[in-house]
């Protein structure tokens, strides 16, 4: 399978900051983030000034440009919805994503890995949602479709979407982490794979990358939890944004990969107090599910933004009604897929 | 019970399991597989002339069965076992009393994990047939039952209790299960990549099930590993364990029964002749253009509450829907059903339908 060689410049590496001192974690990726353009956005929320480390080709959103730029809005780029922005204003075909308390990760082998490089390969090799490869990625080096897979499947798709995972402190629910504190995954599995069509998955917004030409409007910041916090167990807004894009994945052929690269991720917050807030998420995921597990979208809807709005009529008719909380993300949606229109920009 | 105590042992099952290998040369494999597989029963399949003495060495618990034992014991229903084919395995699925069945191809031997330690493939099998399996939902650190491992934020806690295993699909370091082309275009490509991950195919999806490293849940979904008709006077050859696992997987979905792949491995010591192969898969590779789309829009009746039920349902289907594409079809149709009148006679009154294992977590 042949591979797109793609430019520096078709990528942007978009940070959320919600913490103001950036110094360990851009020096951390320096060898990495330094051929790339980074958009660093700002939380609102964060008083202090960003401190950040030269030698970087990077811009920089504040508060102050997020009201500029999107004007009024009841959309809420606060705490970690504040990359959305980034993907906003991003002109670049490829946005890679990761928390701002994560760091490169070592292999197997005791290699640091280069987790951009990775998201890019899989996001510029085809996805195969269809059917099951048992040897995994069949584009990977040394790896290859197993007998009995159909030979009519082999071109694939393209991947929209590639989730990548953690090492040390994993994306566990609250409860999880609270019942297991020194519960830490060592565990790196060298594997990436489809997610196969139809199948819902959590996405973690920790470490991830997209398409911004094939996606556009269909990651959003939308729900919002009553006690949404600053740290991951305390928010839901990925978990939600990730199923609507999985659904829209599937709807427009597009496909989402999961597994490697790996970044180290930080020990940060305290599971026991954020138990308290994440329970709210606990419990609507418990709706949430069966919900897009019967949802499909017609097929006039064929751009992510006439899935997104379709999406967000089908949660007001019928999540909305039993919590406001989807009612709200609804119409969230819907602003966000205007804002895109108004602000968003083609790919330069 | 401490969160984070250390984890029980694995049960050996040595009572509960039996180990099926067909062979038609000899089983020399054993030898390094002494250690792990000393304690169970072996139920040997001998393909091809039933005059020839296949030796097993000392030691181990076993029953063969050539072809004349395979056509005494099923009388004229023998013609659904396949004849020169490994597929012929599925007969000592079919003679088994055990709960649990491992298969394991001849030339198939102990791998090593990255730390350099023997790998215990059976034990492995064990405990993936043992724990649930998760195929509703997607958990992005694969198998949460791992020790060190467990669900991600965002999976629902009324799905965290899974669904009963029956089937564990291994895979394979070195010569790696290629079809005929690929091995033809990439003849020295080795796999060696130790992927340290075991994980639910989802419901709903396909996958190409190999035969080489497998066990299974007999009192689940025995009825269902059928390994088709293959090998001698048939047209196809190296399908068996795909047909298998395509029924298999899709009754697994419609019983709320989970399939897992990926660890444990073995070291595939034989690459087969791709020109040889090539000849045996080339309907094949035709066919199952039409075979895949057939699978994935099967769909059983909920009145199809046991395996034989659903399985003599896809007959049924196959029948109407894969005559047309080739005659073999009606015929497998046909095998199909004696394979499970041959099961049900073998195997009376309490097989029809199994209490899932409760989830051990």
């Amino acid at each position: 399978m042949s591979r797109a060689t793609i430019k520096d410049n078709e990528v942007d590496i978009v940070i959320g900051a919600l913490r103001s001192d950036l110094t360990s974690f851009l020096n951390g990726w320096r060898s990495v983030f330094s051929q790339f353009h980074l958009i660093i956005v700002k939380d609102p929320d964060l008083k202090e000034e960003l401190k950040i480390p030269d030698g970087f080709n990077l811009t920089v959103y504040t508060k102050t440009d997020i009201d500029q730029i999107v004007g009024s809005t009841a959309l809420s780029f606060s705490g970690y919805s504040c990359r959305y922005f980034g993907f906003l204003v991003s002109k670049r075909k490829y946005i890679i994503s990761i928390d701002d308390d994560c760091f490169p990760a070592k292999d197997n082998k005791g290699i640091f890995v280069d987790a951009m490089a990775q998201h890019i390969e899989n996001l510029t090799t085809p996805a195969t949602p269809f059917f099951f490869n048992t040897l995994y990625d069949p584009y990977r080096e040394g790896a290859d479709f197993v007998r009995g897979y159909p030979f009519s499947l082999r071109n694939g798709v393209d991947c929209a979407l590639s989730c990548g995972l953690w090492l040390n402190l994993a994306d566990l629910d609250a409860p999880t982490q609270a019942l297991k504190p020194g519960l830490r995954n060592n565990h790196y599995v060298d594997a990436v794979l489809t997610v196969p069509r139809t199948t819902l998955m959590p996405v973690s917004g920790i470490n991830i990358a997209f398409d911004r030409e094939a996606l556009g409007p269909a990651l959003f910041p939308a729900l919002k939890l009553a006690g949404e916090g600053k740290v991951r167990w305390e928010t839901m807004e990925d978990i939600w944004c990730g199923m609507c894009v999985k659904v829209v994945c599937d709807h427009l052929g597009l496909g989402v990969k999961s597994g490697i690269p790996y970044v180290w991720r930080k020990d940060r917050g305290n599971a026991v107090e954020s138990l308290k807030k994440e329970w709210e998420g606990v419990k609507l995921m418990e709706e949430i599910v069966p919900f897009f597990q019967s949802l499909s979208l017609s097929r006039t809807a064929a751009t992510a933004e006439e899935c997104v709005v379709e999406m967000a009529t089908t949660v007001k008719q019928h999540l909305g009604t039993a919590h406001p909380v989807f009612g709200r993300a609804a119409d969230s949606m819907v602003e966000w897929v205007r804002v895109w229109k108004a602000v968003g920009s083609k790919s330069s | 019970m401490a969160a984070e105590s250390r984890p029980a042992p694995t049960p050996l099952l040595k009572d509960e399991l039996d180990i099926v290998i067909p062979t038609i040369r000899n089983l020399d494999f054993l030898e390094m597989w002494r250690p792990f597989f000393q304690p169970y029963h072996l139920i040997i399949v001998q393909d091809g002339d039933p005059n020839k003495t296949i030796k097993v060495p000392e030691g181990f618990d076993y029953e063969l069965y050539n072809r004349n034992d395979i056509n005494r014991i099923l009388g004229p229903k023998a013609s659904c076992i396949s004849f020169k084919d490994s597929a012929c395995r599925c007969f000592g699925y079919m003679v088994s009393k055990k709960k649990y069945i491992y298969t394991i191809d001849d030339d198939c031997f102990v791998a090593k994990d990255p730390s350099g330690k023997d790998i215990n493939a059976l034990e492995q099998h064990i405990k993936n047939l043992l724990c649930p399996s998760t195929p509703f939902f997607f958990n992005t650190l694969y198998d949460p039952y791992r020790d060190g491992a467990d669900f991600v934020r965002g999976y629902p806690f009324s799905l965290r209790d899974g669904a009963p295993t029956a089937v564990s699909h291994g895979l394979w370091l070195n010569i790696p299960d290629y079809d005929a082309p690929t091995q033809l275009v990439k003849p020295l490509e080795r796999n060696t990549r130790y992927v340290d991950a075991v994980m639910t195919i989802p419901k709903g999806t396909l996958f190409p099930m190999c035969g080489m490293n497998l066990g299974f849940n007999r009192e689940l979904i025995g009825p269902a590993m059928y390994f088709g008709l293959m090998g001698d006077g048939q047209p196809i050859g190296r399908y068996d364990d795909m047909w298998a696992g395509w029924c298999t997987k899709v009754i697994c979905d419609h019983l709320g029964l989970g399939v897992k792949t990926g660890l444990p491995y073995i070291w595939h010591s034989k690459a087969s002749n791709p020109f040889v192969n090539l000849r045996k898969e080339y309907k094949g590779i035709f066919w199952q253009e039409e075979l895949i789309p057939f699978f994935q829009q099967v769909t059983l009746p909920k009145d199809c509450t046991t395996v034989q039920k659903c399985y003599i349902e896809i007959s049924k289907q196959v029948k109407a829907k894969l005559g047309k594409v080739d005659d073999y079809f009606n015929k497998l149709a046909d095998a199909m059903v004696t394979w499970i009148e041959a099961w049900d006679e073998l195997n009376p009154a309490g097989a029809e339908s199994a209490l899932p294992n409760g989830p051990s977590k």
